[in-house]
């Protein structure tokens, strides 16, 4: 019963900013006080009538897109040789590509950031993209390599023996019955590009700004609820793809129990 | 399978790695022994950055609040945490893909959103304090925004979840029947509790904290937008040196140093981890 209760607490902890902030987002008054001011969606009107707001929000998903359409590719790729492939150095080549998950993103902004400018090349579309492309991948190939362990590899040698070609079987076969985890990894990338802020900090401009950078710009200088109508409308689109990943994995699954 | 097929499908990832990650780790570690002349610089070996950061008692200061940070942070985590991930562990609720949604979407929603959620609750005019002024409980707002409480609630908040994942994962692994068998034996649940249940899950505890506490240690956000620039850590300070001073050496230098203590922390973590795997708990 107290296991229960302290249970609920702690779950009430986590989600109480965000349930604050789609409060706000809704709430009239410019300060957010208890009980609500009122209902109002003046502040998501001021959100998509602020072009800043609309070019950062067009970027952040173009972005998330191409970043996740690319480390899926290379991500399920490189899935494949890691749970399969019997060589030497396996263990190594694992630990070096999931390294970007483990080391604090300040400092592959700062290291990539340096890169860039001494190759004259910071600031622009392209090293965002390959620096998101860095960071998501490692999610991407963990999530693969959750299914691809499950497979049965007799499947895919059945098809060959069935004389089909292994690269048709590989696209028939074993792509058929991970697609879900290949699926749930997408997912994942787009909304891990989609809310990156460390580094998309050190690799912006003022041209270039994806949403949240646009939206701690915003919140540097003014307080008012138009940065609520837009965290409102950041965490829809992260409830949308968390029921994306459950319908296409299942949670369970995804998480490890 | 071949090794063309191997080096076709690995290869891209592998490059784009070497490229993007490893040279500019390499990069930064040169920066940071080099000299820098009118925006120039000057590939040397030095080690003045590092004699700068080690013999300067404000950024010892800072190194010492940023660990702080981290273990209070860390601490916490693991308070809240575990009765969390043991209910979530042993549920059988049908409330559980639910209850997962609620660990995993913070993770989902960006940290700046998440701060912000803290900045409307802690703020002196934030709803907390206003509501306390406004019952006449209080004279003045409560000091809970930009000092070390709010930054250490607010990054409580934003790593909790990894803490939960990381001992869910040992907390289930434990099997029920030894938990049974010591209560069979005359154990009580608490007794069961503490002399089975919680050395059982002690590594996950272990790989918890670490990851935890390596996470508190490099996040720069929090302590900007909740800390208002007041609270000072070392990230905070390799953003001032590279993106405000562009002091590209000593800000490398202070990115290194943070990169040691990381890199060591994932060293334990990998090792426990792996014996936790393995099953040698």
């Amino acid at each position: 019963m107290i296991l229960r209760a302290a249970v609920g607490l702690v779950y009430a902890f986590l989600l109480l900013p965000m349930v604050i902030v789609v409060l706000a987002a809704f709430n009239a008054g410019n300060y957010f006080t208890f009980p609500p001011q009122g209902f109002s969606l003046k502040w998501f009107a001021n959100f998509f009538h602020r072009r800043e707001f609309m070019q950062a929000l067009w970027l952040s998903t173009e972005l998330g897109f191409w970043t996740a359409a690319i480390s899926t590719v290379i991500g399920t790729a490189a899935s494949v040789v890691l749970v399969r492939g019997r060589f030497r150095g396996r263990d190594a080549l694992n630990a070096f590509v999931t390294s970007p998950l483990l080391l604090p993103q300040i400092l592959t902004g700062v290291a990539l950031l340096q890169f860039y400018t001494l190759l004259k090349m910071q600031a622009s579309y392209a090293a965002l993209l390959i620096g998101h492309v860095v960071v998501t991948t490692p999610y991407v190939i963990r999530t693969v390599t959750a299914t691809l362990t499950h497979f049965d590899l007799a499947l895919e040698e059945a098809a060959q023996s069935l004389g089909a070609h292994p690269l048709r079987a590989f696209f028939e076969v074993t792509l058929g019955v991970i697609k879900p985890g290949v699926v749930a990894g997408a997912i994942f990338a787009f909304a891990i590009s989609f809310d990156n802020f460390t580094l998309s900090l050190f690799l912006t401009s003022s041209k270039l700004t994806p949403l949240p950078i646009e939206l701690f710009a915003y919140l540097k200088y003014s307080f008012d609820p138009t940065a609520a109508a837009v965290s409102a409308f950041a965490i829809g689109v992260a409830l949308v793809l968390v029921l994306g990943i459950a319908r296409f994995m299942g949670l369970e699954e995804f998480t490890g129990f | 399978m071949g090794r063309v097929a191997r080096v076709l499908l690995l290869g891209p990832y592998v490059l784009l790695l070497a490229v993007f990650f490893a040279i500019p780790l390499v990069l930064m570690l040169a920066i940071s022994l080099s000299r820098q002349s009118y925006g120039q610089m000057e590939w040397t070996f030095t080690l003045q950055h590092y004699a700068h950061f080690f013999t300067d008692a404000y950024y010892l200061g800072v190194l010492g609040d940023t660990l702080w940070l981290g273990a209070l942070t860390t601490a916490a985590s693991l308070l809240l945490g575990y009765p969390l991930a043991y209910h979530l562990a042993l549920t059988r609720s049908r409330w559980k893909p639910l209850l997962i949604v609620f660990i995993l979407s913070p993770l989902l929603v960006g940290i700046v959103i998440r701060c912000y959620g803290w900045m409307i609750l802690l703020a002196d005019r934030g709803l907390i304090n206003e509501t306390l002024v406004q019952r006449g409980w209080i004279a003045k707002p409560l000091p809970l925004m930009y000092n070390k409480f709010g930054v250490t609630v607010a990054l409580v908040h934003v790593f909790l979840p990894f803490m939960v994942l990381s001992l869910t994962g040992v907390l289930k692994r434990i099997e029920p029947q030894l938990i049974e068998a010591s209560q069979t034996l005359g154990a009580s649940p608490r007794r069961a509790f503490f002399e089975v249940t919680l050395p059982l899950s002690l590594p996950g505890v272990l790989a918890g904290s670490l990851l935890v506490f390596s996470l508190a240690i490099s996040s720069f956000v929090v302590p900007i937008l909740v800390g208002g620039f007041k609270v000072h850590v070392l990230p905070m300070v390799v953003y001032e040196q590279v993106l405000s001073v562009f002091d590209w050496p000593f800000g490398a230098a202070n990115a290194l140093v943070l990169l040691a203590i990381s890199v060591a922390l994932i060293g334990v973590y990998i090792k426990v981890t792996e014996r936790a795997l393995r099953g040698i708990v």
